[in-house]
């Protein structure tokens, strides 16, 4: 058995998800293999439909799998309780939506204080951790402001603080910049960007090619499954952000590896 | 629950009052449940309250005895009760005797109520109680004269001793000393007047204010020359006697009676019950009402409970995703519930003594009981019905499926 000092943070062997059920059967993910180390900044891009968004909500342990194994930190997510499975999404685990759910009864600060309550901190100091980072996203002057009274920007920005006051490792954001302009989408990338730089896990789900430059690895699905992924970090970002939307690098700028999903040809571990 | 309880609370406070005529509405349910066990539960008990605590002030050695096998009064309720002066007694005027004969008994009253007609210039109000006793009435109920004196072995047959309101029912004044009232169509002249002792509800079951007092021989001659006693007033020479004294007097009165216990001796807090038989029955009532706006408040609160939950369905996908465990969304939801229902318990305590006070000032003559039992009832009434109604919007909220929640339309 060859030991892996550090176990991939996220490793899926042939998952599946299934919708519906008879005539309506559908498999939202078809058999996914993938491996992620920590500190990788994924974007996950790919038609409506091919299973973005569910492989997302199964990474973050808010759904199960159908079918096949997926292990985090090295453990088998399907023998994780409830309780326990709750408390990997409170503390290892930050939520972007696209749609920033941010919970409308609340104002903005305790909005970004809520993961601390379920983790337990107590009422001050969650206000003051939630203060603080708030400062960083130059939101403190709009911390007692409702979200409905901020705009589309702020409020993502918001929501950015929420999921990373937890300081979780991983980071999973499904189109973070899908419902902002180019202005606030840069700035939100710059963030992420940021926060990979000091070694987070990213993983986000995009339909923007433009915005797969900031990420270190760019996987495409189709039909629920890996189509396209790639490990190098992309030399020349500007020439790829101009391809059109869903096309592949295919004349690859430095050998990036390829491999099509169906025979799937993921590095093999030897570790169970 | 970690430091979660204190933020759940302010949760259900925010989101309470983010619809506060919902809320309220809700609360009513269980504000009118809990007011009127409150009101029950208050006026029950001062009622038997007043009659416990004269059985004590007049120094705790008084024993009643009473026809009739006294059954729980509760029981008593399912079937409808014989008016008491229309039956013959089973006690007998040598049951009385046979009383008075028994050791450390001091004294002995009979009490005969008659009914009839008292009147003089006017006709008294057919509430006013004939009674026919002996002297020892005076010393057992310590009645006072405020005039006059009391009935008296040396005196005339046709005397009878009033109390103040009938003096001034039938006379229109106090001073009625002398005068003559006919009771039954017979005449009697008034030899005195009782103070005022205000209390229409007590041991005896006659309002002495309000009643005339003949000798026992004058009532047997109104009765064809029979003795019919509601009851026979027993005083002990101490309190510590007492208790000897009632088993003395069952003893004697069953072999009086041939064996047949078709009476009751009734000491301290007994005495008081069938009493407040009346009170019983309302409070039987009152009770179904309360029981039904409880449920009906109850449900009210699932329902209410089961919109907010729904209306939140993407609030609970977003906590889950933050790092909610099930036990953190379904304790929210736990405690909003409670909080109704605390509330309208709180609201419905309060409003229940109001009813209280508002009906005994007004038509009664004691005091609500007021003591901590009452709270408590009240508190954990409202905290159950909380918890039980609660439980199952609660658990919904706590079993919705984080995905489906996330991707409800908000």
């Amino acid at each position: 058995m060859a030991q892996i000092p550090t176990p991939p943070v996220i490793e899926l062997k042939n998952l599946k998800k299934r919708f519906g059920i008879g005539d309506a059967e559908h498999f939202a993910l078809d058999g996914m293999d993938l491996t992620i180390q920590k500190g990788e900044f994924i974007a996950i891009m790919g038609p409506s439909g091919c299973g973005k968004t569910t492989l997302l909500n199964i990474l973050g342990l808010l759904d199960r799998s159908t079918d096949g194994e997926y292990f985090l930190d090295g453990q088998d997510v399907s023998t994780i309780g409830q309780r326990r499975q709750a408390q990997i999404r409170s503390r290892q685990i930050g939520f972007i939506f696209q749609s920033f759910n941010l919970i409308s009864r609340l104002n903005v600060i305790e909005n970004v204080a809520l993961p601390l309550a379920y983790k337990g901190v107590t009422r001050l100091k969650r206000l003051r951790l939630a203060s603080d980072i708030l400062a960083n996203f130059h939101l403190n002057e709009r911390e007692y402001y409702m979200p409905y009274q901020l705009s589309g920007g702020q409020m993502q920005r918001v929501a950015i603080a929420r999921a990373l006051v937890n300081e979780p490792s991983i980071i999973l954001a499904d189109e973070p910049t899908g419902n902002l302009d180019s202005r606030s989408s840069h700035i939100i990338m710059e963030e992420l960007s940021d926060l990979h730089k000091r070694g987070n896990t990213i993983i986000m789900v995009t339909h923007n090619p433009r915005l797969t430059t900031y990420a270190s690895r760019v996987i495409t699905m189709i039909d629920g499954h890996i189509d396209t992924d790639t490990f190098e970090v992309f030399q020349l970002p500007d020439p790829l952000a101009k391809r059109p939307l869903g096309v592949i690098p295919e004349p690859s700028p430095k050998k990036p590896r390829r491999k099509k999903a169906a025979t799937s040809t993921t590095p093999k571990r030897k570790q169970k | 629950m970690r430091f979660l309880l204190v933020n759940h609370i302010q949760n259900a406070h925010q989101s309470l009052r983010a619809s506060r005529m919902r809320s309220f509405l809700t609360m009513i349910g269980v504000t009118i449940g809990v007011a009127s066990i409150t009101a029950i539960l208050a006026l029950s008990g001062g009622a038997s309250k007043v009659v416990s605590d004269q059985v004590d002030t007049l120094g705790g050695n008084i024993a009643v005895v009473r026809p009739g096998k006294t059954t729980d009064p509760l029981s008593g309720l399912a079937q409808v009760q014989a008016e008491r002066s229309f039956s013959t007694s089973t006690l007998t005027e040598y049951d009385l005797t046979t009383v008075a004969a028994i050791p450390h008994i001091q004294a002995v009253a009979p009490v005969m109520i008659l009914s009839g007609v008292i009147k003089a210039s006017s006709v008294a109000p057919n509430d006013s109680a004939i009674v026919a006793s002996t002297p020892e009435l005076a010393t057992i109920s310590h009645l006072e004269t405020s005039s006059g004196q009391f009935l008296d072995p040396s005196v005339k047959q046709n005397t009878t001793v009033i109390g103040v309101q009938l003096s001034i029912n039938v006379f229109g004044t106090e001073q009625s000393i002398g005068k003559t009232l006919t009771i039954r169509g017979q005449s009697f002249t008034v030899i005195g007047v009782l103070k005022r002792l205000n209390q229409p509800i007590n041991y005896n079951g006659v309002d002495f204010d309000n009643a005339a007092i003949i000798n026992f021989a004058s009532g047997k001659q109104l009765n064809q020359g029979v003795s019919q006693l509601q009851q026979i007033d027993v005083q002990a020479d101490s309190v510590a006697h007492l208790n000897q004294a009632i088993i003395d007097v069952n003893k004697s009165l069953i072999v009086n009676h041939q064996g047949e216990t078709d009476f009751s001796v009734l000491s301290g807090v007994q005495i008081s019950q069938p009493t407040s038989q009346l009170f019983y029955a309302i409070a039987g009532v009152s009770g179904a009402v309360a029981a039904i706006s409880l449920l009906v408040g109850g449900i009210g609160i699932m329902n209410i409970m089961l919109v907010t939950v729904a209306e939140r369905t993407r609030e609970i996908g977003i906590r889950k995703a933050l790092g909610a465990s099930n036990r953190d969304i379904a304790w929210q939801f736990l405690i909003e519930s409670l909080a109704i229902s605390i509330s309208g318990g709180l609201v419905g305590y309060i409003l229940g003594y109001v009813v209280a006070f508002g009906i005994t000032t007004s038509f009664l003559t004691f005091d609500p009981l007021l003591n901590w039992q009452i709270a408590v009832t009240a508190l954990s009434v409202s905290v159950v019905i909380g918890v039980i109604f609660g439980l199952y919007p609660a658990f919904r909220a706590a079993h919705k499926d984080p995905m489906d929640s996330l991707r409800q339309y908000n």
